[in-house]
């Protein structure tokens, strides 16, 4: 029992983070349509920034927030740079620019910072926490990595409900001829939500690499899971994002705890098992109200 | 800004034989309040020239429409209707012509740009945002005003006035778009184009799909649109007599070019031209709204 709630509690921690990429793809796949490979090396990108910058100021907290705001700017930088001349164009063409950006990003942290696997810094304690004396499996740290998710999540979602900047957003996402003949300007929409994606990819870099390290291809598997968790809930919801990004964690975590020693070794096939699970019973996944538009 | 309600000498040339009878220029300027102070605005598509790849879909293309007149514009499938529409609001880029909105030249514009210059174009069908409340697609018509942050009670007041007009939207305000019926998507649709405050209105096909006594609604309404608040219209209808007999002029397209273009009074009676272009006769507007 106790080890159940550790599982759980660790899987739900490691699920935030996977929530935070999936809910940065689910951004950009509903404003184009396009699924981005490069955000895993965005964010293992913005976390070396992070990094050089806890360095030079001693700092953690301005690393942190350099690394977010890195992580803005390289989300517009990338789409206005290299993804807008290929939307409208055959999708492979943008699918192909996002993964050269990745092969780009990782080859630049190779060149810049070499290939060596650095420690990350975590805001706080990484010492398990307990009740008593049973370990609950988690630290300060993994509380503070799910509440800033969750924070940024729920913040999202209020901006996305409540403010007209957020049903810009939707409507451009949803509608996008009906949301130009309307007067919002989608091009700058679309920016804005890479600019999120990033913002949101950067936050998953810094949470997570204290557990993983930082290499050049450190954010490669995080990204795999986060595209899984965001097929399983659905490419469209960002609700089922998150949603899809816990379960998986929680899966895993499982996996990793009670198949023993060769349970780490199995995550990637279990993940697959889910992804194949979940699109045989739900292809569009969980969450996903693609079928109210072939109405 | 622009020149005061009374209609530019297009209109006066036009408009006066209007089939709906009184003359737009008068009712122009009442309609100033509920148009949201803007004035009415002439269109005019000189020598338009679109298409889509090879395919040229408009060829030399000229329609004058005064300021608060409906102009139907008719044709069969393929004519190049809806072109038309589209290259006026900016969804598709003239190869040459011009489009002036109320003198001033706006050819090549974005969408974005035309809606804010107060061009609002409601599509054909497909037209609501499916996935956002009823509330939210009109919203979505303020996005157009100009200045950045427009006051709440700006905002409560086009509600009001869109809920006013259309009750039956007032009490779905909180539903998605999706469970509306089709007519009443088409009156989401145009609710949501009259928020924005339109100076020109282009409607392409409204009443497609619809019941006849809602089409005939819809119909009621756009010659309101007209003469109470002063909005200059452009309707593409395939039931063209349902057009013809609420426009002021009409303009019939055939593959691409222009072949007829009169008082919606001189079109309705001229039999040849139904014959070849309208493919009605009288009597028959059961035939036509099957098509």
């Amino acid at each position: 029992m106790v080890e159940f709630l550790q599982f759980t509690l660790s899987g739900l921690s490691f699920g935030m983070v996977y929530a935070a990429i999936a809910l940065s793809l689910v951004l950009i796949w509903r404003g184009t349509r396009l699924l981005n490979f490069a955000q895993g090396g965005m964010a293992m990108f913005t976390t070396y920034i992070a990094l050089e910058v806890i360095r030079h100021t001693g700092s953690y907290w301005a690393g942190f927030v350099v690394a977010l705001a890195a992580g803005v700017v390289l989300g517009a930088a990338a789409e206005l740079t290299v993804v807008r001349p290929a939307l409208g164009k055959p999708e492979l063409n943008a699918v192909i620019i996002t993964i050269g950006l990745l092969i780009l990003l990782e080859g630049l942290a190779g060149i810049f910072y070499g290939g060596q696997y650095r420690s990350f810094p975590a805001a706080f304690s990484v010492i398990g926490l307990r009740v008593g004396s049973t370990p609950l499996g988690v630290s300060r740290f993994d509380v503070f990595v799910a509440l800033a998710v969750l924070a940024a999540t729920l913040l999202l979602a209020v901006g996305f409900r409540y403010t007209s900047a957020g049903l810009r957003m939707r409507a451009a996402a949803f509608n996008a001829t009906v949301a130009r003949l309307s007067g919002i300007r989608v091009a700058r929409v679309i920016t804005v939500g890479w600019a999120l994606a990033g913002l949101l990819g950067a936050l998953a870099g810094v949470l997570v690499t204290p557990s993983t390290f930082l290499y050049p291809n450190s954010m490669d598997s995080i990204f795999v899971f986060g595209f899984t968790a965001a097929v399983i809930g659905g490419l469209d919801s960002p609700l089922g994002a998150v949603v899809g990004g816990l379960l998986l964690g929680v899966v895993l975590s499982y996996a990793g705890g009670y198949l023993g020693s060769q349970g780490s070794d199995l995550t990637a096939l279990v993940a697959l098992g889910i992804l194949v699970v979940v699109l045989m019973l739900r292809p569009h996944g969980i969450f996903s109200g693609a079928r109210v538009r072939r109405v | 800004m622009s020149s005061p309600a009374g209609p530019p000498e297009a209109a006066g040339a036009q408009g006066a034989g209007g089939a709906g009878g009184g003359s737009a220029s008068g009712d122009g300027a009442s309609g100033d309040g509920a148009g949201g102070g803007r004035d009415a605005a002439s269109l005019v598509v000189e020598d338009l020239v679109a298409g889509y790849g090879e395919v040229v879909a408009l060829d030399q293309v000229t329609i004058t429409a005064g300021a608060a007149t409906i102009t139907a514009v008719l044709g069969a499938n393929g004519a190049g209707k809806t072109t038309l529409l589209r290259a006026i609001s900016g969804m598709v880029r003239p190869r040459s012509g011009r489009v002036l909105l109320d003198g001033a030249d706006r050819t090549g514009r974005s969408p974005e740009d035309m809606a804010r210059a107060g061009i609002a174009h409601v599509p054909e069908g497909q037209g609501v945002i499916a996935e956002l409340t009823v509330e939210e697609n009109l919203r979505i018509g303020m996005m157009s005003w100009r200045g950045l942050a427009p006051r709440r009670a700006d905002r409560a007041a086009a509600l009001a006035e869109a809920y006013d007009r259309f009750g039956a939207l007032a009490d779905r305000r909180r539903k998605l778009a999706s469970t509306l019926s089709g007519g009443e998507r088409q009156m989401l649709v145009i609710a949501r184009a009259l928020v924005a405050r339109p100076r020109v209105l282009l409607l392409d096909e409204p009443s497609l799909g619809l019941a006849p006594r809602i089409m005939t609604q819809v119909m009621d309404m756009v010659v309101r649109l007209s003469r109470e608040n002063g909005i200059t219209i452009v309707l593409v209808e395939q039931n063209a007599r349902g057009a013809l007999a609420i426009a002021d002029r009409g303009v019939v397209l055939n593959l691409g070019r222009v072949v007829a273009a009169a008082d919606a009074k001189t079109l309705a009676t001229d039999v040849a031209l139904r014959h070849h272009y309208l493919g009605f006769l009288a009597g028959a507007a059961q035939e036509d709204r099957a098509t």
